[in-house]
């Protein structure tokens, strides 16, 4: 009896454990479990049929010999450092404009949201695909002009680009978040300023940035995250051609792990690819010091 | 009070991880061991089926008997277009009849993804019952035979004298019998008779004809004609049916590659020459058309790219992709390419039964319906190829059921090549879009690799697969 009160008496002070706790269970089995398994095969051969043969260290010597992994660790940096920043900018600049009291806002801000939701699908990377092939809208867009067209999807110094430009298209969730950060700027601010005689340009980068910094920190850091991840596009444009222009190395270990059923080296890359992410983020952490305001911190 | 449930909690939370890696370490060396355990189960494997192939007798059947009173339920899975979808249906709802104690639950789509879909599953032991399987997922899934069930067990209820023995030995791995084949297919030329004629051209019937089928098509018809379209895979085929009609000898033999670099050298620099002479488009071209394959691509449903070289079993599918007016017709293998009849026929696909399945008989059952059985032919028809089943085959002549390109084609491969293909052809490494052969005929149309580098990468590529 006393232990049955005693049970409840448990639950009732710890029913938000109880509520977590399928959350929980979740995380053990779909988080924890393949990240723990992960790293152990990285240490191993492990292939899909042939299972583990061999321990070691013969992946992570594979990733730093092999020049085509390497290669792809190098796209994958170059259309991360394309696509964050341009998605950064463009995002804040399009906000900034449609935090003005225009006509017909909520309608642009709609429609800049949409490629948000749209544009990791798979019907965009098709329509992507039919806007920059050879004879497609943009080179006859440039033909009309006298220009000759360029092979977009074929040339490798084009392709990153075009898959850059998918990612930067979706900027509508970074706008959003800048949007309701400059929200927050607070209007006296600006009269303040524009009595002092500072005009737009010298109000969006003294008032506006210094303030809106932690968001611009937030948005980096998960963009760079995402960006270091990105599959779709290549896999659905460009398949990581031509010539592996466009193989991310997302696109690498999907290949080794479900093509070629190197599980082993697959989970390797993937650990590689985590540690890159996270150094990246950890230097994003510290040089916040040096460049992000908060209001609530004094002296800064 | 607070901080004391905190620390439970905390604690609880990396007891929990480590329970969790720990169980990922048991789990790992559970592994190891029956990794280590099927290694040398593989090698002996392997050992054994190298005496057995010649010495050894196929396992007897095991009397095993289709249970016609109980309700079962299997699974069977395939691939293809809308066609085959709709025959496979319709012939595995006539099995349901036959057997009303049997349901097949029938799970089936395009080929794109599914083969990673399968390979998951085969590996997790998910797969469905039932399965129709490319030929090569035996030697990649099942070198041992883990991954299917031994058909000859179940040779009482499928019928295996309706097929050759040469083509259910190409489907034995490990002295088993894998996978039972559906069709043979080869490698042929189509050609769009339409633009040959804008061209005042006839189709190709030799090599010398569609060399010189390339200047005269860019002259009179414009630089994006072409008479013929292939990719990369494409390319390897061809340069090797080039290299067996010269050399005469098959392109790998006994798990060892029979050609030199040289010889390779010779093969690349033919398929190079193709491209100099205007009789094929570029990678680059091809890759700026921006289509996911040549019967999806424009070019090839306007008549710009006029010849394919292809599976005699895809002739539908490139016939029915061309645009209205344009006239489709089979070619010929081309004889002028060197003293010998080169080029390879493989089994096309296979219909095989997953080792986890519960219901061997029914399974068995199921396939000799579709495969030999009167009404389950009639239905499949030859959305799958030219039969390999005798008694199909008779079925489908006697009632005009041969799908007159396919048939057509399928023919004139059968009759011309000459060389047996080893399985490790199609391996992963080598024909995914990642793998060598891409890379090689790539880098050869791109630029970045000249005739020696690309045979050197080429064979490398190949005695690495081959080695494992």
């Amino acid at each position: 009896m006393s232990t049955k009160k005693g049970f409840k008496k448990w639950i009732s002070n710890n029913l938000g454990l109880v509520f977590i706790l399928p959350w929980f269970i979740g995380f053990l089995i779909f988080k924890v479990y393949p990240f723990g398994s992960s790293l152990f095969y990285s240490f191993t051969d492990y292939h899909l049929f042939d299972g583990i043969k061999e321990y070691g260290l013969m992946n992570y010597e594979e990733i730093f010999t092999s020049t085509k992994i390497m290669r792809s660790f190098k796209v994958t940096f170059q259309y991360a450092f394309m696509t964050v920043p341009l998605k950064l900018v463009f995002a804040l600049f399009i906000a900034y404009i449609l935090n003005f009291k225009i006509k017909g806002v909520n309608f642009f801000r709609v429609a800049y949201y949409i490629p948000s939701i749209l544009g990791g699908s798979v019907a965009i990377a098709v329509l992507w695909k039919a806007i920059f092939k050879g004879d497609g809208i943009v080179n006859m867009i440039l033909g009309w002009f006298g220009i000759a067209g360029v092979d977009w999807l074929a040339e490798p110094k084009y392709a990153l680009f075009i898959i850059c430009l998918l990612r930067v298209w979706q900027f509508g969730s970074a706008m959003v978040i800048f949007l309701a950060a400059l929200k927050g700027v607070s209007q006296d601010l600006y009269e303040a300023a524009s009595i002092d005689g500072a005009g737009k340009w010298r109000q969006f980068f003294s008032i506006t940035v210094p303030i809106i910094t932690p968001v611009i920190f937030y948005n980096l850091v998960t963009q760079l995250c995402q960006a270091f991840q990105e599959f779709n596009g290549p896999y659905i444009i460009t398949q990581g051609g031509p010539r592996n222009a466009t193989t991310l190395i997302s696109l690498l270990i999907y290949n080794n792990a479900f093509k070629s059923y190197e599980m082993g080296l697959a989970s390797a890359q993937a650990w590689c690819l985590f540690i890159v992410v996270c150094v990246l983020t950890i230097i994003a952490f510290v040089s916040q010091k040096k460049w992000v305001y908060y209001s609530d911190e004094d002296g800064r | 009070m607070r901080k004391t449930m905190k620390q439970a909690v905390a604690v609880s939370l990396i007891s929990a991880m480590a329970l969790s890696l720990a169980a990922c370490g048991g789990s790992s060396n559970s592994a190891e061991t029956t990794a280590a355990e099927a290694a040398e189960t593989t090698a002996e494997a392997a050992a054994a089926s190298e005496e057995e192939t010649t010495a050894g007798e196929p396992a007897a059947a095991e009397g095993l008997t289709v249970n016609t009173t109980d309700p079962i339920t299997i699974t069977m899975s395939w691939w293809g277009g809308d066609a085959r979808h709709e025959a496979t249906m319709a012939a595995v709802e006539a099995f349901m009849e036959k057997y009303p104690n049997i349901t097949v639950e029938m799970q089936y789509a395009a080929w794109s993804g599914w083969e990673d879909k399968m390979s998951a599953a085969f590996a997790t032991g998910t797969a469905p019952d039932v399965n129709q399987i490319n030929w090569n997922w035996i030697t990649s899934f099942s070198s041992d035979g883990s991954a299917f069930y031994d058909l000859n067990k179940v040779s009482d209820i499928l019928d295996l004298t309706q097929f050759s023995e040469s083509v259910l030995n190409d489907c034995t791995v490990a002295n088993e019998l894998q996978g039972v084949p559906i069709s043979m297919t080869g490698r042929i030329f189509y050609w769009n008779k339409t633009t040959f004629d804008q061209a005042g051209l006839e189709t190709p019937a030799t090599l010398a004809d569609l060399m010189a089928a390339g200047p005269v098509f860019q002259e009179k018809l414009g630089d994006d004609y072409y008479p013929l379209a292939m990719n990369e895979l494409d390319r390897t085929i061809f340069m090797v049916f080039y290299l067996e009609s010269k050399y005469g000898k098959p392109w790998v033999e006994n798990n060892e590659l029979q050609y030199t670099a040289e010889e390779i050298q010779d093969g690349l620099s033919f398929i190079k020459s193709l491209e100099d002479a205007h009789v094929i488009p570029t990678i680059r071209t091809l890759a700026s058309d921006g289509a996911d394959s040549l019967d999806k691509n424009p070019k090839w449903m306007e008549g710009k790219y006029a010849g394919i070289f292809e599976w005699d079993s895809s002739a539908n599918k490139f016939h029915d992709a061309l645009n209205e007016g344009q006239e489709f017709v089979v070619g010929e293998e081309l004889p002028d390419m060197g003293d010998y009849q080169g080029g390879f026929s493989k089994v096309s696909m296979c219909f095989a039964i997953s080792e986890t399945t519960e219901h061997p008989a029914e399974c068995a059952a199921l396939i000799n319906f579709l495969l030999n059985e009167e009404e389950g032919v009639k239905l499949m028809g030859s959305e799958r190829g030219i039969p390999a089943s005798a008694a199909a085959l008779k079925i489908c002549e006697d009632n005009n059921l041969l799908d007159p390109l396919v048939a057509e084609a399928n023919a004139k491969v059968m009759d011309y090549v000459s060389f047996p293909l080893d399985p490790k052809f199609e391996a992963a490494a080598l024909k995914n879009t990642d793998g060598v052969y891409y890379d090689v005929q790539a880098g050869l149309s791109y630029g970045d690799y000249d005739v020696e580098t690309a045979a050197d990468v080429l064979v490398e590529g190949i005695e690495d697969v081959l080695s494992k």
